[in-house]
């Protein structure tokens, strides 16, 4: 009777394991974010290539001979989709106020929103500090990152530095900020994993929503404008869930910050008081063609999320129940379905583990950035996924944590939980040095 | 006392953080993004003092660019040979005047950097042979060690070869073989390595995909997209043949530089122990040309100066650079238009050869096989050179007869060897 039952629960895992093999990928290298599912035609497969010479492209000055590759600017903040997502990973904060925003950048709004809900624009910068100009325009100014640490004692004695940044302007081009101006400075986050992201059902988001939780964690989903419906939806991609789908995330990353137009975001980042940037040639209209956007957005779609790793390791297993047991599983949700997904059918139907629930929550006023985006307040951040975050250091050594990459490591980044977060936290701080390194065997896993 | 220091060593550190207003430094490259990137950090952190401004352009754009716009350039650096010669060439470089010593012009014969000293190799890449060791195992094949390897018929189907027209680095690879065969014999193993490979055009995969991935098992190209592919976890291994042809990059500073300190700061940060070890990093492996920097190599580098010691190659850069075109447009009338029939012939006589190694017709099969449209020295006339630069009407019309040429002497090689197979 055991044998069997045995059986029928390896049987169980098997199916389990079958059902997201070929959509995760067992690479566990400096290239495991860049790696498709498997399976792909071969259509599908050189649409996949095309979309990560566009990502790896660096974008070119108009007028060029290469059109294709033609539209950086006349204001951006990188050159490149990887020169902040190196490696398909996330980004790091500047580690003195000399170093240039490498893989950050600063969202800038005043108060009120504009019409669709979004942030209201500041007149001479618009939504996003551009530090760089193209010949014969001037960039906006430069962020300089300073820190204050404290230091923080757990139980066992640990002690743990954490590192509070603030944030001061140079060089500003287009006059100074007002005191009311609302400044949000973020780290380029993962981009791998984002289709099954979007494959799964807005209904299943919505129901994870209204499910009761304990330990003070709610949880809402954010309402946004789409660009192309015309309609609000559901929010599910960016720091604060800003951006309804793939497709509206890459064209905002690119006009963004590289000032490459789209046919979803056709004008210039100029601002009506920047004048040399409205002279500035434009390479096309728009820069990415449909073609270019369609092979962009394909490439994301398809890439793999990391497998976890060592899950037969008795560390990793406790590591998870401890996950667990301290609630941090309430937000970063385990386990997810996907729906019918016609967009790439081979990722329909899949359970997938991506340790997110896609909602907002009050994540407490020391991380709170106190600028509203559509329905998420300056207290709320999206619970970002976690699946391939034990390998985030391996393909960029300097890739921080949190929405604006202060958290070194992942315990700062738990530490820095507050709000809905609090209980989780606390919870963490309170474990043994043993239970807490457990705990962080089985993140590293992920 | 203790608020006293920290409060004097902050003003300290504020007054040294307003002492140093970046100066910017425009540098016009078409290196890939990890490359910028690795350079970019480390140089801003060896000197403060300045920032740099990056401007992408490939290497045709790059020089409309320069002709055309009063260009705000300090420094191009980057893997354009020709673009340099042409520049130093124009006046458009000044003599770089900064620390030249412990960085050798050569590489055995192979020169690197400017004789004249306008601009100075930054570092190498060699051209060699990616390839899958599990897959050459399961298909029984041994591993390559010369480009002559890639000939045997038992590699058939598994090579994958870059088309020098549409491949940014294939027409140096091409020339470094032809030089180092001879003209007649280097055309005789690259048809017959064609005759094996699928061929690789402007894609948007590297053969270093294409191998990596066990579509092939081997490939020829540059090292470093295998190397680094390698050095990130690729199941990949590379390898050189006897004779390593060489693809420098360079850094020049231009005469009109306004931001001449910082141009050379940035000119010897490239080239000192610091910026050639950057070289070594896996997303970017490149060779040094900084000897010295070889003693802390990672395990298993190429060192391209020790290789030289063992087998030296005499290539001649001008020569390679000014027949690039044109020896371009001969692979894609012997091979490219052709490969199908290539294919045919080629198979045809390794059969025959095998059925009867001494027919005196394979000889003559061979000889059609390996008919060239151009000589040697033809391919080194600079009028030839200049018109496949520039092409016209005549090029076509040049192109039409070698067409007509080839497809005639493909056919008679092949009708031979199925002659001599019985009319198999």
């Amino acid at each position: 009777m055991k044998l069997l039952l045995l059986l029928v629960v390896l049987l169980l895992s098997l199916n389990v394991a079958a059902d997201e093999a070929d959509v995760t990928t067992r690479d566990a290298t400096r290239d495991a974010y860049a790696q498709p599912i498997s399976g792909l035609a071969e259509t599908e497969r050189l649409q996949f290539f095309k979309g990560r010479g566009l990502v790896r492209q660096i974008w070119v000055i108009p007028p060029s001979e290469n059109p294709e590759i033609a539209g950086l600017g006349p204001l951006y903040n990188r050159i490149s989709c990887i020169a902040c997502h190196a490696g398909n990973g996330r980004g790091f904060s500047p580690a003195t106020p000399q170093e240039p925003m490498r893989s950050m950048l600063v969202r800038l709004s005043i108060p009120g929103s504009e019409a669709l809900g979004e942030p209201k624009s500041h007149p001479a910068y618009g939504g996003q500090l551009n530090e760089n100009g193209v010949p014969g325009v001037l960039g906006e100014g430069r962020a300089e990152v300073r820190y204050s640490e404290k230091i923080l004692r757990l139980t066992g004695g640990e002690q743990v530095s954490l590192r509070k940044p603030s944030l001061s302007f140079v060089d500003l081009a287009y006059g100074e900020f007002p005191a009311y101006m609302q400044i949000s400075p973020r780290i380029a986050p993962p981009i791998f994993g984002l289709g099954l992201l979007q494959a799964v059902p807005e209904a299943s988001i919505v129901a994870l929503a209204e499910a009761k939780k304990s330990h003070g964690i709610k949880g809402r989903v954010n309402r946004v404008w789409d660009v192309e419906q015309q309609k609000t939806v559901l929010g599910r991609f960016g720091w604060k869930a800003n951006m309804p789908n793939l497709r509206q995330q890459i064209a905002g990353a690119f006009i963004g910050d590289m000032g490459i137009t789209s046919t979803l975001f056709t004008q210039e980042n100029c601002t009506p008081v920047q004048k040399a940037c409205q002279l500035s040639p434009s390479a096309g209209k728009p820069e990415l063609n449909v073609g270019q956007l369609q092979a962009t957005e394909f490439y994301h779609l398809a890439l793999a999320a990391p497998r976890q790793r060592n899950t037969d390791n008795l560390e990793v297993q406790r590591g998870a129940k401890l996950f667990k047991q301290a609630q941090c599983a309430a937000c970063h949700v385990p386990e997810l379905k996907t729906g019918e997904f016609s967009a790439l059918p081979a990722m329909s139907r899949r359970t997938i583990h991506p340790y997110t629930d896609l909602l907002l929550h009050d994540m407490g006023a020391a991380l709170a950035d106190h600028r509203p985006d559509f329905q998420a307040t300056g207290r709320e951040w999206r619970t970002p996924p976690l699946w391939g975050i034990g390998l985030a250091q391996k393909i960029e050594p300097r890739a921080g944590f949190l929405h604006d990459g202060r958290a070194r490591n992942l315990l700062e980044a738990v530490l820095w939980h507050d709000g809905e977060g609090a209980a989780s936290a606390q919870i963490v701080k309170e474990m043994s040095v043993f239970d807490r390194k457990t705990l962080f065997k089985f993140l590293e896993s992920l | 006392m203790k608020l006293k220091l920290w409060m004097i060593s902050t003003g300290l550190l504020l007054l040294s953080q307003l002492a140093v207003a970046a100066e910017k430094v425009v540098v016009l490259t078409s290196y890939p993004q990890e490359v910028v990137t690795q350079f970019e950090a480390a140089f801003e952190q060896a000197y403060p003092e300045y920032r740099l401004e990056i401007l992408w352009r490939q290497s045709r754009d790059a020089m409309n660019y320069l002709h055309q716009t009063h260009s705000p350039v300090d420094v191009y650096w980057t893997p354009a040979q020709r673009n340099f010669a042409v520049l130093a060439k124009e006046g458009a470089l000044r003599k770089l005047d900064i620390d030249l010593n412990g960085l050798p012009k050569k590489i055995g014969g192979f020169q690197i950097s400017d004789a004249d000293g306008f601009y100075v190799a930054t570092e190498t890449a060699g051209f060699g042979m990616a390839y899958h060791p599990a897959e050459l195992q399961k298909l029984g094949l041994p591993v390559p060690t010369d480009w002559k390897s890639l000939t045997a018929p038992a590699y058939s189907g598994h090579v994958v070869l870059p088309i020098p027209s549409k491949v940014g680095y294939a027409p140096m690879l091409i020339d470094t073989l032809l030089q180092g065969y001879g003209w007649e014999q280097g055309w005789s193993v690259l048809s017959q390595i064609a005759a094996n490979a699928s061929l690789a055009g402007a894609g948007a995969t590297f053969i270093s995909d294409d191998v990596g991935s066990g579509r092939f098992a081997v490939g020829a190209t540059i090292d470093f997209f295998a190397v680094s592919a390698m050095a990130n976890g690729k199941p990949l291994r590379f390898t050189y043949p006897e004779k390593v042809g060489y693809s420098p990059a360079h850094v020049g500073i231009f005469r009109e530089a306004t931001h001449l300190d910082g141009a050379k700061a940035f000119a010897s940060f490239v080239l000192s122990e610091a910026g050639q070890k950057l070289l070594f990093h896996t997303d970017i492996r490149k060779l040094p040309v900084r000897p010295a920097v070889y003693a802390s190599k990672p395990a298993d580098y190429f060192d391209p100066f020790a290789s030289a010691q063992r087998a030296s190659y005499d290539y001649d850069v001008a020569s390679g650079l000014a027949r690039q075109e044109l020896v371009a447009a001969v692979f894609d009338a012997l091979i490219t238009r052709q490969h199908a029939a290539l294919k045919t012939m080629w198979a045809a006589i390794h059969q025959a050869e095998q059925h009867a190694p001494k027919d005196a017709r394979l000889a003559k099969a061979r000889r059609h096989a390996n008919w060239l449209p151009l000589t040697t020295e033809q391919a080194n006339d600079a009028a030839l050179q200049q018109a496949f630069i520039k092409r016209d009407g005549n090029t076509d019309k040049l192109e039409l007869q070698w067409d007509a040429e080839i497809t005639r002497h493909y056919a008679l090689a092949t009708q031979l060897a199925q002659v001599v197979l019985g009319g198999k």
